[in-house]
């Protein structure tokens, strides 16, 4: 699977097209619309951001690494791609889905672990491990057991060597692909394209200017080098852009893929600025409360 | 979810119960039939009910760390030789892995002939070895080009149908080796059932590779030839310590036919933790200075088998035992792999293996017995079952039970 991310399930089940993804979502929407109605939930994306959030805080003490904090990421975005959200204690669905990640990911927490440090990030209402182990069964059951994650970091470290690129550029992309967990492109794309956007990305904005936090104004001029590569050849860019530039355009890398990922990506940094906790947590614990969905 | 987990399928809305297979650590195994077969030729299955953390257990506790592996493996992979996985079924704190049926499996086809059907005890015909062989080669290799390793090779977990293919089963010890987060020594301290256990496991390495799973293939190679296993030593117990014992009965097994490994064919030898071990092994036994030697253990086992000697079609003969030796190689760095192992003159030289292991052959094996004493997979849960050993992925891999199944 790892070597063949285009036989896994991931690749076969659950990458979409944009439409494809759309629909599955009204769909959802339609089968609750009373629930939906009566309960505004946030942005999708300032949601993402809370969940991060609140998945970080309870991985940070228990000393769980990123790839299973990302893993964790990927499957709550595929529950709520089944499940309406409504319908769920997303507390819940966040405690659990990190207990599974870490055993996928080879970093076992035992659950009474995880079930104390959810209690603590956010003094929850379930207070008994079964609560975890039946969420654990929902889980599963809705990703049809399909738990192996590909992720970009692998091939983030293969694109590291072949085009040497620096210890700091080397880090901003790491940290792009932290950050496309909070879009959809985990849905949309396969990790290697995620991987050379973030690279590119990285190499493009030189990581020496205002250290690692990306900004939306210098996505947007990543995006005119990538113009440049979709037309075929570009100049007046800097030499290692340039290089970039030319090996995607003689690539089989589908370029408006990377232009795609990069667009998402603007616009998260863009939505970003507009990010409050505490709407996403009142939103949440209104239809959590009124419905009892923490007992 | 929230008023508790609602079941999408059943298992007995989907399958009758036929018979019980066999139990082990990790759950009992069970004959099925499918109640609205689809496709209409498969019709048999075996169904695997993971036990639950805790006898009895009547709370969610949280899955094991094995089953969620097995569950995630066994939904991802697909080759003709690997077993194939039909669908998992999640149904109220009880897991059903459902797998296609294989009516024979190597450990009971190795017992029939041992027994002797009829007259006492024969040899497995070479054919069928080369083309058990074979497929197990392949189905590794697809295992090892996923970064699959699958860590507990012996008879019992390769499965053969009645049409003779060979397929790999139980992935309970599979993990992916990439890259692990942990070193493989963290997460499960004691892999592979002892006597097919590659001498780096022994002396303690940390950092193994899949070429772990090609010395067991090596046993599995030796065991189909001679009939008994190889390596035959006792498991060293742990003695309520959390620490692992050598397993110093089963490395001077090894060493009895293999001769003691040395640093100059296995230059990382000197590294491995438990080093120190060996020459306290070789003090006062004399075999251990003039061991029997891999070649003579093959040559007398050709004879006592009755395998015609020199090179043919009907004999292992001498292409039989280079790569035999290949695969008991000491060093894991030059032992063969699964890929370069199914380029050895071995299946290359007096035709290439047949898809078909019982092609040509005469011998009816024995269907799979089943037992009628438990037939509720629901509920089912007879004497003798209860958990023995430790939780999954705490310091012992398999209790001794598994050891004997082998």
């Amino acid at each position: 699977m790892a070597s063949s991310y285009w036989e896994s399930t991931q690749k076969k089940f659950w990458t979409f097209t944009k439409p494809q993804l759309a629909l599955e979502r009204k769909r959802l929407e339609d089968s609750e619309r009373n629930l939906v109605n009566m309960y505004p939930v946030p942005d999708r994306r300032h949601l993402s951001i809370y969940f991060y959030h609140q998945l970080s805080k309870m991985a940070r003490p228990l000393g769980v690494r990123q790839q299973a904090l990302a893993t964790a990421q990927v499957y709550v975005r595929r529950f709520y791609v089944k499940v309406e959200i409504r319908r769920t204690n997303p507390a819940l669905v966040l405690a659990t889905a990190l207990y599974l990640a870490c055993k996928m990911e080879e970093c076992p927490q035992h659950i009474r672990m995880i079930l104390a440090e959810a209690r603590h990030c956010w003094d929850t209402a379930f207070n008994d491990i079964s609560k975890i182990g039946e969420c654990e069964f929902t889980l599963i059951s809705e990703m049809n057991s399909q738990l192996i994650i590909h992720h970009p970091y692998r091939s983030l470290a293969e694109l590291q060597s072949q085009f040497q690129l620096t210890q700091e550029e080397n880090s901003l992309a790491w940290s792009i692909i932290n950050d496309h967990y909070l879009t959809e492109l985990p849905l949309l794309h396969a990790p290697h394209v995620i991987a050379i956007t973030a690279m590119f990305l990285a190499v493009v904005l030189k990581p020496t200017q205002g250290g690692l936090q990306v900004h939306a104004a210098g996505v947007a001029s990543a995006l005119q080098a990538l113009g440049n590569a979709r037309g075929g050849a570009g100049q007046g860019t800097q030499n290692r852009v340039q290089k970039l530039v030319d090996w995607l355009a003689e690539s089989t890398v589908d370029i408006e893929a990377v232009v795609e990922c990069t667009q998402e990506l603007i616009s998260l940094y863009e939505i970003w600025d507009s990010y409050a906790e505490k709407t996403c947590k009142d939103q949440i614990a209104k239809f959590v409360k009124a419905r009892g969905l923490d007992k | 979810m929230f008023t508790g987990y609602n079941t999408k399928k059943r298992v007995n809305e989907r399958y009758k119960i036929i018979g019980f297979i066999s139990s082990g650590t990790y759950g009992r195994v069970y004959k099925a039939e499918s109640r609205n077969a689809n496709p209409p030729s498969m019709k048999l299955f075996a169904i695997k009910k993971f036990k639950p953390d805790k006898e009895g257990e009547l709370q969610y506790s949280g899955i094991s760390q094995s089953a969620i592996r097995e569950m995630a493996l066994c939904t991802e992979l697909a080759h003709p030789n690997v077993v194939h996985t039909v669908e998992i079924i999640l149904e109220e704190k009880c897991i059903f892995i459902v797998f296609e049926y294989a009516e024979h499996d190597l450990l009971q086809i190795i017992h029939h002939h041992n027994t002797g059907g009829q007259g006492g005890r024969q040899a497995i015909p070479a054919k069928t070895i080369k083309s058990i062989l074979w497929q197990l080669l392949q189905g590794l290799v697809y295992l090892h080009r996923n970064w699959v390793m699958h860590r507990d090779l012996k008879p019992a977990n390769i499965m053969v149908t009645s049409s003779g293919k060979v397929k790999i089963g139980d992935l309970g010890l599979a993990r992916l080796f990439y890259k692990p987060l942990q070193t493989l020594f963290s997460g499960d301290k004691v892999v592979v059932t002892i006597w097919y256990r590659a001498p780096e496991l022994l002396l303690g390495s940390r950092h193994y590779t899949p070429a772990v799973d090609l010395w067991a293939v090596g046993c599995i190679f030796a065991e189909l030839l001679s009939l008994r296993p190889i390596f035959k030593g006792e498991e060293a117990k742990m003695d309520g310590k959390k620490t692992v014992p050598f397993q110093r009965n089963q490395m001077q097994k090894i060493v009895e036919i293999m001769g003691m490994p040395s640093k100059e064919r296995w230059p990382l030898l000197a590294a491995m933790p438990e080093y120190a071990q060996l020459s306290s092994l070789a003090a006062g036994n004399a075999r251990f200075h003039r061991p029997q030697g891999l070649e003579n253990w093959y040559q007398g086992c050709l004879k006592n088998n009755q395998y015609p000697p020199g090179s043919g079609p009907d004999t292992p003969g001498p292409e039989g035992f280079d790569l035999l030796q290949q695969l008991l190689e000491y060093d894991p760095q030059k032992r063969l792999t699964a890929e370069k192992a199914l380029l050895h003159p071995y299946f290359t030289s007096h035709g290439k293996p047949g898809e078909n292991c019982f092609e040509e052959s005469k011998i009816k094996y024995p269907i799979r017995r089943v037992s009628q004493e438990d037939n509720d997979i629901r509920t089912g849960s007879l004497p003798g079952t209860k958990r023995s050993g430790l939780p999954d992925d705490s310091l012992i891999g398999r209790p001794a039970k598994r050891l004997k199944e082998g």
